[in-house]
């Protein structure tokens, strides 16, 4: 029985590293930075200003840093997807090919969001920051790199609260 | 009990990640209830999408306090399910099931809101299978499909790299750094790790260096698959790795480390098979050899050449435990690859068992080695109990022995001694321990009725005055010294006349060690006493040191017609050994009760060290003198007569010399009271050493 789950587990995770750009908790892929990884020609960073003063990865812990980056990330994927409209075509295109095409119409509702980011992520902020967050601004700044040091080319607002 | 020990550890492992775990999500603010997000994001994961098409996460961002209700039970559910495996010795299955779904499902949640990155909770996940049974088995084998998993982890990180050819794209950490260090870069770059960076991406060739050390690292693990040999070297690796990821990636990866915890519990299965290590104490063996032989399939010795030669009074080794395989190390050969290959061969037979019969050196090797062994069964003689608790940080040695020691007080649960009074210190002292007495050797002499005759073996010892026999070069009897040798001829009816006179035989056992006994009060009493009948007073022990060599100069002064003085230059043979014990018709044992140990330790003999008088009165049924304060428990005390001051000597002496029927009757008792130490009556206490009589956590 331990053998036939453990064959049964190997060719799952293999059917799912094959895949490639899906997983299936819990087999998931372990292959980050496997990607081969050209030379960015520019590097895109947000900057987030909080009444006056930028946020700096320096001054904060990693996993606190992280939660100020990644709702950016996801927030302006959400934003360049479209919500994620390929995603959920898929998922159409799924369940239509296994003949389940009118799941889709019932769960439809479920996969919108609706939600307002940019207040959220202010009040999320002075949660994290432990104090309110009068003034924020996001920004998109696009870097060169030389000798290792990062050179500004350009910046663009994005969220100004 | 292993089993119970690993489920115990592993459930302490797992919930100490666990709760420290969400412990830092509070800290930075990453609870789902702090988070209380507004969007869902998609992360191509299946499960999360089923979780998205089912509504859940909308209906959570519709209903905020169904985050708050989350991170209630993410802890109400684990603490629901310590306390009742605390409670009740068992786990909990619909516990266990509720707790293994919610944990995916949190996880599953917090990635769908805040990217948490599910790959490392997998463990945690696979994990929490095992606290679903309370079957050994079924543990086990949830713990080595775990063992595999964390082996795959690394294996599939490093086939990723290789199979996607970043491991040969030269300037690939050179870019990763840039790009996953952005944020630093752009500011002031002004501590030591950006530099790092910095200094890294500007010469990729040293970047890619580390890249590929961290692709080397993870194929190692693929050796795991095969061999559980390195689980622990591997336990190690997974360590640098997170460390080396922390530095150079600013990953804290720490929490993927609660799988170390399947490679640490020993999940693979052994042969019953018992390895007994033993330096010079041989005359300890006897009994745990009797006993082992009994109760194991097969028993392995490794013990000095010594040792072997001296573990029998009668015959070889190999006659009296026929199933029983000796690992001899030659006289002379170095202790540190004897101990590796004692290992060596536990490992390649997967040995269930180790005792450690002494342990009086190597001990930081001996702690490196138990760690190293997995899920082996360790137990230990003691022969001090107090220096077993002592710490130093005087010497180096001193050091790495209390740091051994500290080691072996965690790892060792089973305990031995040859004293039940040293079995209750110890316990007093560590109170989890599990303590068994068991004796040196067990009960072999008849009814006194049957004794032999007190007639010393001509091999065994030489009258003074005669040369030494040279078939029996190791048993130096009395050299003659100064004085002019007396005729051979003269000499031997000398000894016939005393032999037929049928000497009273006081045997002093031990070596002449002044720390331990004090033979003072020996030479002092003979050189005031005069006996009713002859006399012959045996010390067997080592008579070469110069403390010896005073004290039985002394004694050969008062020898006369109705005393004779016996005594061995050299180590005493077994043989020999067992020979005068069983001939002598008391024992006399002027042991120092308070002492200091072998480190310098206070010990009192009796009580928290066993002095060896305990084995030899287990090889006759005659009493033993011996000075007030030495109290041994039943059924030891029967064999012990007690004197404060040597007019107490003088008087039991007389009295046992006149009265024939007195030692008689003394005998018998003893006899009787001595018929308890029977292989039968030890072992339960055996098992219980074993590990296999003690109760487990499971039902």
């Amino acid at each position: 029985m331990i053998r036939l789950l453990f064959t049964a587990f190997i060719v799952l995770q293999i059917g799912i590293d094959l895949a490639h750009s899906v997983t299936f908790f819990p087999f998931v892929h372990y292959g980050m930075f496997s990607r081969i990884e050209p030379r960015p020609d520019t590097v895109r960073l947000y900057e987030v200003t909080v009444d006056g003063m930028r946020l700096q990865p320096a001054g904060m812990a990693v996993y606190r840093w992280d939660m100020v980056q990644t709702p950016l990330e996801a927030f302006d994927r959400q934003t360049a997807t479209n919500d994620f409209a390929f995603d959920k075509q898929q998922l159409r295109w799924g369940l239509q090919r296994a003949g389940a095409g009118k799941v889709y119409s019932l769960l439809k509702t479920n996969l919108d969001n609706t939600g307002d980011f940019p207040s959220w992520y202010k009040t999320y902020l002075s949660g994290l920051l432990h104090r309110p967050v009068r003034q924020l601004t996001v920004g998109k700044a696009w870097y060169r790199s030389a000798d290792g040091r990062l050179v500004l080319l350009k910046k663009e607002p994005w969220i100004n609260l | 009990m292993q089993y119970s020990r690993d489920k115990n550890l592993l459930l302490t492992v797992y919930f100490l990640f666990y709760f420290f775990v969400f412990f830092f999500f509070a800290l930075d603010h990453r609870l789902l209830s702090q988070v209380r997000p507004v969007l869902f994001w998609y992360n191509r994961d299946l499960a999360e999408l089923t979780l998205i098409g089912l509504g859940l996460p909308r209906w959570m961002i519709a209903h905020p306090a169904a985050f708050a209700a989350m991170d209630g039970l993410v802890f109400t559910i684990p603490a629901s399910l310590i306390v009742f495996a605390a409670r009740k010795k068992r786990f909990s299955r619909p516990l266990g099931w509720f707790f293994t779904l919610f944990f995916a499902l949190y996880i599953l949640l917090a990635d769908i809101f805040w990217q948490v990155h599910l790959e490392p909770f997998v463990v945690y996940w696979l994990l929490s299978f095992c606290f679903l049974t309370n079957d050994e088995r079924t543990f086990y084998r949830i713990l080595r499909l775990c063992r595999y998993y964390f082996l795959y982890l690394f294996v599939s990180a490093a086939v990723w790299k290789i199979a996607r050819g970043a491991v040969f794209h030269g300037q690939e950490m050179s870019h990763i750094l840039l790009v996953h260090h952005g944020y630093l870069l752009s500011g002031d770059c002004d501590t030591w790790t950006c530099g790092m960076y910095r200094w890294l991406i500007a010469h990729p060739a040293y970047a890619q260096s580390l890249y590929i050390a961290s692709v080397v690292l993870e194929a190692s693990f693929l050796a795991g698959f095969f061999t559980r040999r390195f689980d622990r070297l591997l336990i190690l690796l997974s360590i640098v790795f997170v460390v080396a990821d922390l530095v150079v990636m600013r990953i804290p990866y720490w929490t993927l480390l609660v799988g170390a915890a399947a490679l640490w519990v020993d999940s693979g299965s052994r042969e019953r098979a018992i390895v007994v290590y033993e330096t010079t104490h041989h005359e300890n063996l006897p009994a745990l050899l009797d006993l082992a032989a009994s109760r194991f399939p097969r028993v392995v010795v490794f013990l000095q050449e010594l040792s072997w030669q001296n573990l029998c009074g009668e015959g070889s080794p190999s006659d009296r435990w026929p199933g029983t395989e000796f690992v001899r190390q030659a006289p002379g050969s170095p202790n540190r690859p004897f101990i590796h290959r004692l290992f060596a061969h536990i490992r390649r037979h997967r040995c269930s068992h180790l005792h450690l019969s002494t342990l009086d050196n190597n001990l930081l090797v001996f702690a490196w080695r138990i760690a190293m062994a997995g899920n082996l069964h360790v137990s230990l003689t003691i022969h001090e109990v107090n220096a077993w608790f002592a710490h130093t940080d005087r010497s180096i040695r001193g050091i790495s022995e209390s740091l051994a020691r500290l080691f072996f007080q965690w790892r060792i649960g089973h305990y031995t001694f040859f004293l039940p009074s040293m079995a209750a210190r110890f316990q007093q002292r560590l109170p989890g321990a599990s303590t068994s007495f068991i004796p040196s050797r067990f009960y072999t002499r008849g009814p006194s009725g049957e004794a032999a005759s007190p007639d010393i073996p001509q091999v065994a010892a030489r009258p003074s005055g005669e040369a030494a026999s040279p078939d029996i070069p190791q048993v130096a009897a009395r050299p003659s010294g100064e004085a002019a040798l007396p005729d051979i001829a003269q000499a031997a009816l000398r000894t016939q006349q005393f032999d037929a006179a049928s000497p009273f035989t006081i045997v002093i056992p031990g070596s002449i060690d002044p720390n331990r006994r004090d033979y003072e009060i020996i030479a002092a009493f003979f050189e005031s006493w005069q006996p009713a009948r002859p006399v012959r007073l045996v010390l067997l022990g080592d008579g070469n040191s110069g403390y010896a060599k005073t004290v039985i100069s002394r004694l050969q002064n008062v020898e006369s017609t109705i005393f004779r003085l016996v005594y061995y230059a050299g180590y005493v043979p077994e043989a020999i050994y067992e020979r005068e014990i069983r001939a002598a018709h008391l024992f006399w044992s002027p042991l120092r009760v308070e002492k200091k140990g072998s480190r310098d330790e206070p010990e009192v003999y009796g009580q928290t060290t066993a002095s060896g008088l305990t084995a030899d009165l287990l090889l006759n049924d005659i009493p033993a003198l011996v000075p007030a304060g030495f109290v041994l428990s039943p059924p030891f005390d029967k064999a012990l007569l007690s004197y404060s001051s040597p007019a107490d000597v003088a008087s039991i002496l007389d009295r046992l010399l006149a009265d024939g029927q007195k030692l008689s009757r003394l005998r018998q008792e003893i006899d009787s009271a001595f018929s308890f130490f029977v292989k039968e009556n030890f072992t339960g206490a055996f098992e219980e050493l074993m590990g296999s009589a003690s109760r487990s956590i499971a039902s």
